[in-house]
């Protein structure tokens, strides 16, 4: 019996093991401070991002002083959250240090400190485009960021190439061909034969040698790299498409990788290269050379992928494919297949055409590659399958939203059909081709107006699609690409569809929570606290929604002139380096990675940026707030509990830590309309909802009673004057409630007040009494009403959690009242739970005000 | 009739960059420096119609600019743009003759109303 007693009082929290147990005050307060200082975090977080969404001239004077005042609140918070939670958590110093002097490097425009030559792609940041080049940085973007399948590899930098040409003493050599007028390729081959003559310096060989090592004890001794140029202005606003050198198949030898990397140095010098760069406005020697060894991929397949259509159309991408190597695509010597998609919705192949694909180029066994014929039964046949297709699609159409412009994406699928995506650079030129589109769609003013000038504005824009209505979060898996979503509440959650969803919608919510700072992110049109979107539109409708500084105005159907305008505005900052530069600073402060709190990167480890870290401090202060005041016991000895006269006998007693009840000094009891706190008024309103509840108990049948009395002890062993008591501990704002009705106890922990952000309701529920089946059934009752009302709920055998954050008041005393009537209706439910049919039939009557058993 | 020229003085380049991208959309044909000493000179080449200027730069600063300019071309706009920190100076440059001041981080939209009036 005291297993089980232990397991129950585990299931409430534990205790402080210190002996110098807080009061619930102290607990309380320290809970408010951090969340106070989040939200002033979260606060300057949306406003840094507004100010860097392209409608702002900013300077970094700004971003410096916005992300100082950050960073201070932060810690703030950090201080009461190690307060609250005993040190629990001290690991997140140290994850928020390292955070913090990441941002501070990208401020300052600290870049690697001189003399680094080789840097692991893991190591990448954005302000090192300078230092490992376009090609190796946006690499390093799709693997640290996008966590796409890029084969693992490192950077050898342009430190690297100052250092190698200083050693082998060229650099006046250089000069006098930058000085010259007209430069002779007769210099120029002299140059490159010196560097190819040239030796590797000392501190550069070590650097390669151990990067070279850590590959070796990764891949082993079979594995080959890719040494790939990547000039400092290789893939940024010229593409340099095809001017330097890409040696493949080098084996894991370091002198073959160094006479690789000294290739690649001297295709900087090529009478062509140089010729490029000059038409550019570059002299000899302005342009540094970095190089990107990257693992060779062991490709069945290869090809590119232009992300818009040769025409100009955005709509459709393009997927060149042939069999081993994509050196032929690249260069375009081979008839390849082409694939062409439709994007933004669920991939739709529109056509393809199979190419002859005469021959393929392949790995050699020792090193290098060689072109062979293609063989027999290969050649004229498809080098993808339609799933292969749409996977390349899938992974492109996320890439090119990252990037904000159209790509020309290289990739290869793997012998076990692993897709790897292995460059990623500006299209160019097809920008200008815009597609002529006829105004075949009538003027946004003639169209029908669903919705005008609603809501609060979270990421301004204009998206449309078909209306996805989500009635419960976990609907969300079966989100269709490119639709609008339209949601009661709105949540991290959403975090998965970030990159396809063309609109969002909310009935509640606030500008500040973490699902809008995902969407400022990820540039998602969205509005919150629209009040009844979610009764306007319908599920399959068309529509297209545009927001704007008075709110979100949404018409009926697809209106193409507004989707085109913001496709030009949006695009247009975009192009700018500096404000790409200056921006990318928001992926360490206002990216969402921690979601969901069951997942086991919810940890300080996981967290990668500050709004991670706020995340965290949020969800395990909640945490620690329910597992203190669970001790019902502690409480009653310290403080003075007040009876609560109600007209139905609900047995509470509850303990006012401050402005929760409105009694004198010594009153022992209060009356409904004493009680002050926000949410336990609601809670207690909705007990007293008429015809909830039932004062005839149903009669529980003898099996049903000695199965409860197996399984529940008697709790309440320690015979005090309140012994069977239900106890509330509130504040104006705050309530929680341990709860037993029956033979079922439940715990209600939630905080409800003006700051939609703080709000939040924890609901556990641990059934008892009857046997395990009715057991269930009750639990997948309130597991469907609580959904309802948009909980996330999870359950474990017969113990239900279920959480709802992020809603405004008058949305919480909505649900809280729902919630006290849920209490009261289902303290005998179990005992009459006997089909499964019962439980839809209850859970409609539920939802539909019928509380007749 | 040919556009109206705008000149952007910032010593950060991002400014003008995301100013000429901007402005550009609306038809202006703009000129950006990230000093006063070859804006001024370019200014001795040839008019502009309003000079978006920062006020703290290294050298010649923003309100040396507005007198410099003033006196070149009385006509022509200033607008002055300055961090939160230099109020005190902005608001001091308000009694000379520049056209409008805005601290940073500055509207778009509004910079682009004021040029709007500036050339009314």
């Amino acid at each position: 019996m005291k297993n089980v007693i232990d397991r129950i009082k585990s299931l409430f929290g534990p205790s402080r093991e210190d002996g110098g147990a807080l009061s619930i005050k102290t607990v309380f307060r320290n809970f408010k401070e951090v969340l106070e200082s989040n939200n002033r975090a979260l606060e300057i977080i949306a406003d840094m991002g507004d100010k860097l969404g392209g409608d702002y001239l900013f300077d970094i004077n700004y971003i410096k002083s916005a992300y100082s005042e950050l960073a201070g609140t932060v810690s703030n918070s950090l201080q009461n959250f190690d307060a609250l939670t005993a040190d629990k958590y001290l690991k997140l110093h140290e994850v928020s240090q390292r955070i913090d002097s990441q941002i501070k490097r990208l401020i300052y425009d600290v870049t690697p400190s001189r003399g680094v030559m080789v840097l692991s792609f893991k190591d990448i940041t954005w302000n090192m485009f300078r230092d490992v080049g376009g090609k190796s940085a946006a690499l390093a973007e799709m693997t640290n960021y996008l966590k796409l399948n890029i084969p693992e590899g490192f950077a050898i930098t342009t430190s690297a190439y100052d250092e190698f040409v200083g050693h082998n003493l060229l650099r006046e050599r250089i000069d006098s061909l930058r000085k010259s007028p007209a430069v002779e390729d007769r210099l120029l081959k002299e140059l490159s034969d010196l560097i190819m003559s040239g030796t590797v310096p000392h501190d550069l060989d070590n650097a390669i040698g151990s990067a070279v090592e850590k590959i070796r004890e990764t891949f082993g001794r079979g594995c080959f790299l890719a040494v790939r140029s990547s000039a400092e202005e290789e893939d940024g606003e010229h593409s340099f498409a095809g001017q330097f050198e890409t040696v493949l198949n080098v084996p894991l030898d370091e002198k073959a990788i160094k006479d690789a990397y000294k290739k690649v140095l001297a295709s900087l010098f090529s009478p062509n290269a140089v010729a490029y760069q000059t038409a550019l406005g570059y002299r000899v020697g302005d342009i540094k050379m970095a190089a990107g060894c990257i693992v060779m991929v062991d490709a069945a397949k290869s090809g590119v992928i232009y992300t818009i259509a040769p025409n100009g159309d955005r709509e459709i991408m393009v997927i060149n494919s042939t069999w081993g190597l994509g050196v032929p695509v690249v260069e375009g010597q081979t008839d390849a297949d082409m694939f062409m998609v439709k994007k933004e919705i669920e991939p739709e192949l529109l056509g393809t055409r199979s190419g002859t694909k005469e021959y393929m180029v392949v790995r050699l066994e020792g090193g290098g590659v060689e072109r062979v014929v293609t063989p027999e039964g290969m050649a004229g046949v498809p080098s993808l399958n339609a799933e292969e297709v749409s996977e390349l699609a899938r992974q492109a159409v996320y890439i090119e939203k990252h990037f904000r412009r159209p790509l020309d994406i290289e990739w290869a699928i793997d012998k076990s059909g692993r897709v790897f995506i292995l460059q990623a650079r500006s299209l160019l030129g097809m920008d200008s081709a815009r597609r002529d589109t006829a105004r075949r769609e009538r003027t946004p003013e003639s169209r029908p107006v669903l919705m005008k000038d609603k809501g609060i504005v979270v990421q301004k824009g204009a998206g449309g699609g078909r209306v996805f209505l989500l009635r419960h979060p976990g609907e969300i898996d079966g989100f269709p690409k490119g639709s609008v979503l339209v949601s009661k509440y709105d949540s991290s959650n959403f975090v998965r569809i970030m990159p396809y969803v063309s609109a969002i919608i909310t009935d509640v919510g606030a500008p500040t929570s973490h699902m809008a700072s995902l969407c400022r992110e990820f540039r998602v049109p969205t509005v919150v606290n629209t009040g009844d979107a979610t009764r306007i539109f319908e599920h399959g409708q068309e529509i297209t929604l545009t927001v704007d500084e008075e709110g979100a105005t949404a018409y009926d159907g697809i209106v193409n002139e507004l989707l085109e305008n913001e496709e030009k505005n949006s695009m247009r900052m975009e192009k700018l380096y500096e404000y790409r530069k200056r921006r990318y600073v928001l992926r360490y402060i206002s990216m969402l990675n921690l979601v969901d709190p069951m997942l086991d990167n919810f940890s300080p480890e996981g967290c990668r940026t500050m709004h991670d870290i706020l995340r965290f401090m949020h969800e395990k202060a909640v945490v620690e707030l329910v597992a203190n005041a669970g001790h019902g016991g502690e409480i009653l000895k310290k403080h003075a509990a007040v009876k609560l006269d109600l007209p139905i006998p609900a047995g509470i007693v509850a303990i006012d830590i401050g402005g929760g009840l409105e009694t004198g000094p010594g009153e022992g009891k209060a009356v409904f309309d004493q009680i002050s706190c926000i949410p336990l008024r609601a809670v207690v309103r909705g007990m007293m909802h008429a015809g909830v509840w039932h004062a005839d108990a149903v009669a529980l049948k003898v099996g049903d009673f000695f199965s409860s009395m197996m399984r529940m002890p008697d709790l309440t062993a320690d015979r005090s004057e309140y012994v069977g008591y239900n106890v509330a501990v509130v504040s104006g704002e705050y309530l929680n409630l341990s709860i037993r009705f029956g033979y079922h106890f439940t715990v209600l922990d939630c905080y409800c007040g003006e700051n939609a952000r703080n709000n939040h309701v924890y609901f556990r529920f641990i059934g008892g009494a009857t046997d395990m089946v009715k057991r269930s059934r009750r639990v997948e009752f309130i597991s469907s009403v609580l959904k309802e009302f948009g909980f996330t709920v999870t359950t474990k055998g017969d113990l239900l959690t279920g959480r709802l954050a992020n809603v405004n008041r008058d949305g919480m005393e909505g649900v809280l009242d729902q919630l006290g009537r849920l209490l009261a209706f289902t303290r005998q439910l179990d005992a009459v739970l006997n089909d499964d049919a019962s439980v839809e039939r209850f859970v409609k009557n539920f939802i539909d005000g019928k509380y007749t058993i | 009739m040919s556009a109206n020229r705008i000149m952007v003085i910032d010593d950060e380049k991002i400014v003008g960059d995301m100013a000429k991208l901007s402005l550009e959309q609306e038809g202006y044909a703009v000129e950006t420096f990230l000093s006063a000493e070859p804006a001024l000179e370019r200014l001795k080449e040839e008019k502009f119609d309003v000079v978006v200027t920062d006020l703290k730069m290294k050298g010649i600063d923003g309100m040396e600019v507005l007198r410099i300019v003033k006196k070149l071309y009385p006509e022509t706009k200033v607008i002055m743009i300055t961090a939160f920190a230099n109020l005190d100076a902005a608001i001091e440059a308000l009694r000379g003759d520049v056209h409008d001041f805005f601290p940073k981080p500055v509207k778009i939209k509004e910079l682009k109303a004021s040029i709007q009036r500036a050339l009314n």
